[in-house]
């Protein structure tokens, strides 16, 4: 509760400070410390501190969780305006407003976090979305820019319209929103043999509607065909956050609502109609991972390179909810800390190329030893390689997998596909270290802004070393 | 006859089981299908059948009866469609009042409090569009 209101409250404040405060300057300061509050807040919270106590009437609960979830969504934007914050001032002229968005995505998230009900869950993907195709515009000179704006607003609410009949269906087959009491309105079949807990027709068909518009939200494989349009044609900053914390947000809405109706969703119960859940999701990661992976094999520039490998990590997270354990929970906090950093810290360090293909890497290591080098770290966590975090992410999703015991060919594909993953990423490592050439930034990066590359290269190998590190957190 | 026949016999099962099974879903198939159906002979069977004058005063656009000048597609003030985007807003917005007012006396001191707390919002976005001079009409 804590993080959905002073989410709310600092954005609306940092509104008015787009009226009263005459210094573009300071927005990002202004946002940094209302994430520190904001984040103060959330661990309060962790500690059983709520500072609103509001009868939300069983629509939200605050489990352990997705409040340290919220804590890692709010840390990572925390360090993702220390690092990026003055290339969101560059965006264009309404610089307070895209922190306002900022906070209110995160508001978003919170609720995302936290939804017991299935009109919650609307809302939270609605006040998470809404903000994020202004966003997408927010370059309003720059017409890529606006093609990605459009294009992602109509086909998110193609998606969103896909969720609210999904619900609708689901309402009209259980008469209820909650997402964990179901199958006490469904009807009982013990009589002719069938099994006790039978979820009717109508209920499968809403649960696959959900599953299609939320696997839209974090780019899952069939419904991916906006992802790199829209993370190219936005402006880098903003790919950067939208490709990393709001994503990530996605899959914990995705686990939660496949955690609360695992029963109902299991082979057992649903033998009547026959969809068995665990093939459908196999079935979505291969794609995820094989569009994901070998279309960025192809590709000229870093940023669409990218685009593609955010689809390609999201295939991995997508092995939480085909395990759906307590590993695959775990893996999928360790996965989102692990992926959203690194790509934080990768696009930091894109915006300030002035070419984003990849001769504009040519030569970085002999201009820029430093970001080379932490560029270099972030790959290769995104890759997978030890000792950093990536590979713990991918070792925890991998782990759930082979735990289930079935489907080990998947794992096998996702170990080959992995392998595939770390020939374009090198790609970019070559380019900085073993080809000649003079990559040119758009402006010598400051001190502070190469000590954050470090400290963010230093927690990722951190991580690598001792993932337990961050589990402990979440359990303490 | 046959087709009816099963009609019934679907919706007799259904009755008897009320089960979800895709079988009880099969006379809205034939609804839909029917729908579907009707709808595209109609169009075809008015385009096809219905008679054809194309003059030169029936294909020009109906704008009230007073002779169109030019085409829609000229330039027009941003502002016109910023006020209108702040217009259906605002106007929204109101529409929420309605079902506090059908609840007015069941929710109380507590749903007033609620609502001065929408307003209250409501009143800050307002404050808002004004102080970023939303509204000027004048550069």
């Amino acid at each position: 509760m804590n993080a959905i209101i002073l989410s709310v409250i600092i954005g609306v404040v940092m509104m008015f400070c787009s009226v009263f405060v005459p210094n573009k300057n300071s927005y990002r300061h202004i946002a940094s410390i209302g994430l520190v509050l904001l984040l103060a807040g959330n661990i309060a919270e962790m500690h059983g501190f709520s500072l609103f106590h509001i009868n939300t009437k069983g629509m939200l609960s605050y489990d352990n969780f997705g409040l340290f979830f919220n804590t890692i969504a709010i840390a990572s934007t925390l360090i993702y305006v220390l690092l990026s914050g003055r290339d969101i001032q560059k965006i264009g002229t309404y610089v307070a407003e895209y922190f306002v968005l900022i906070f209110f995505v995160l508001c978003g998230i919170a609720i995302l976090s936290s939804y017991n009900n299935l009109l919650m869950l609307f809302l939270g993907i609605e006040i998470l979305s809404i903000p994020l195709y202004i966003l997408t515009g927010s370059d309003k000179r720059n017409m890529m820019s606006n093609e990605a704006a459009l294009k992602y607003l109509l086909m998110g609410s193609f998606s969103t319209g896909l969720m609210l009949m999904g619900i609708a269906l689901i309402y009209g087959a259980t008469g209820s929103f909650n997402i964990e009491v179901i199958h006490a309105a469904s009807p009982q079949q013990g009589a002719n043999g069938m099994s006790e807990l039978s979820v009717s027709f109508l209920e499968i068909m809403g649960m696959l509607l959900l599953m299609v518009s939320i696997g839209f939200k974090v780019s899952a494989a069939p419904f991916h065909f906006w992802t790199p349009d829209v993370y190219d044609g936005a402006p880098a900053v903003i790919t950067s956050f939208m490709a990393t914390i709001v994503k990530v947000a996605g899959f914990i809405a995705f686990i939660k609502l496949f955690d609360a109706r695992m029963l109902g969703t299991s082979v057992e119960t649903n033998k009547l109609i026959g969809v068995d859940w665990k093939l459908l999701f196999a079935i979505i990661i291969i794609c995820t991972l094989l569009v994901g992976n070998v279309t960025a094999v192809f590709q000229q520039s870093v940023k669409r390179m990218l685009a593609y490998s955010s689809i390609a990590q999201a295939g991995f997270m997508l092995f939480a909810l085909f395990s759906m354990n307590d590993v695959a929970k775990e893996g999928i906090l360790v996965y989102s800390v692990a992926y959203s950093l690194a790509t934080i810290g990768i696009f930091a360090i894109l915006v300030k190329m002035k070419d984003f293909t990849f001769e504009g890497y040519n030569g970085l290591g002999k201009t820029q030893p430093v970001l080379a080098f932490t560029n270099t770290i972030f790959l290769l966590s995104l890759a997978g390689i030890p000792l950093t975090a990536g590979f713990f992410a991918k070792f925890f999703m991998l782990e759930s997998a082979i735990k289930t015991g079935t489907y080990l060919w998947l794992v096998i594909a996702a170990v080959v596909f992995a392998a595939i993953s770390v020939y374009y990423y090198f790609r970019v490592i070559q380019a900085m270290y073993f080809k000649a050439g003079d990559a040119a930034v758009v402006e010598a990066p400051t001190m502070s802004f190469k000590i954050g590359l470090l400290l963010l290269a230093a927690i990722i190998i951190y991580f690598g070393i001792f993932p337990q590190a961050l589990l402990s957190w979440f359990y303490f | 006859m046959q087709l009816i026949n099963a009609l019934l016999q679907a919706n007799t099962t259904a009755v008897a089981t009320a089960t979800g099974t895709a079988a009880d879903y099969f006379p809205i198939g034939i609804q839909l299908l029917f729908a579907i159906g009707f709808v595209a002979v109609m169009i075809g069977g008015s385009h096809l059948l219905g008679p054809k004058r194309r003059t030169a005063d029936k294909l020009e656009n109906f704008t009230s009866g007073i002779e169109s000048h030019g085409t829609a597609r000229q330039p027009m003030a941003i502002k016109y469609f910023l006020v209108a985007i702040l217009f259906v807003l605002f106007d929204v917005e109101v529409i929420f009042f309605y079902p506090y007012a059908v609840n007015f006396r069941d929710l109380g001191w507590q749903g007033f409090g609620e609502v001065l707390l929408f307003v209250s919002f409501f009143l800050i976005g307002f404050i808002y569009i004004i102080k970023k001079g939303a509204l000027i009409w004048e550069d």
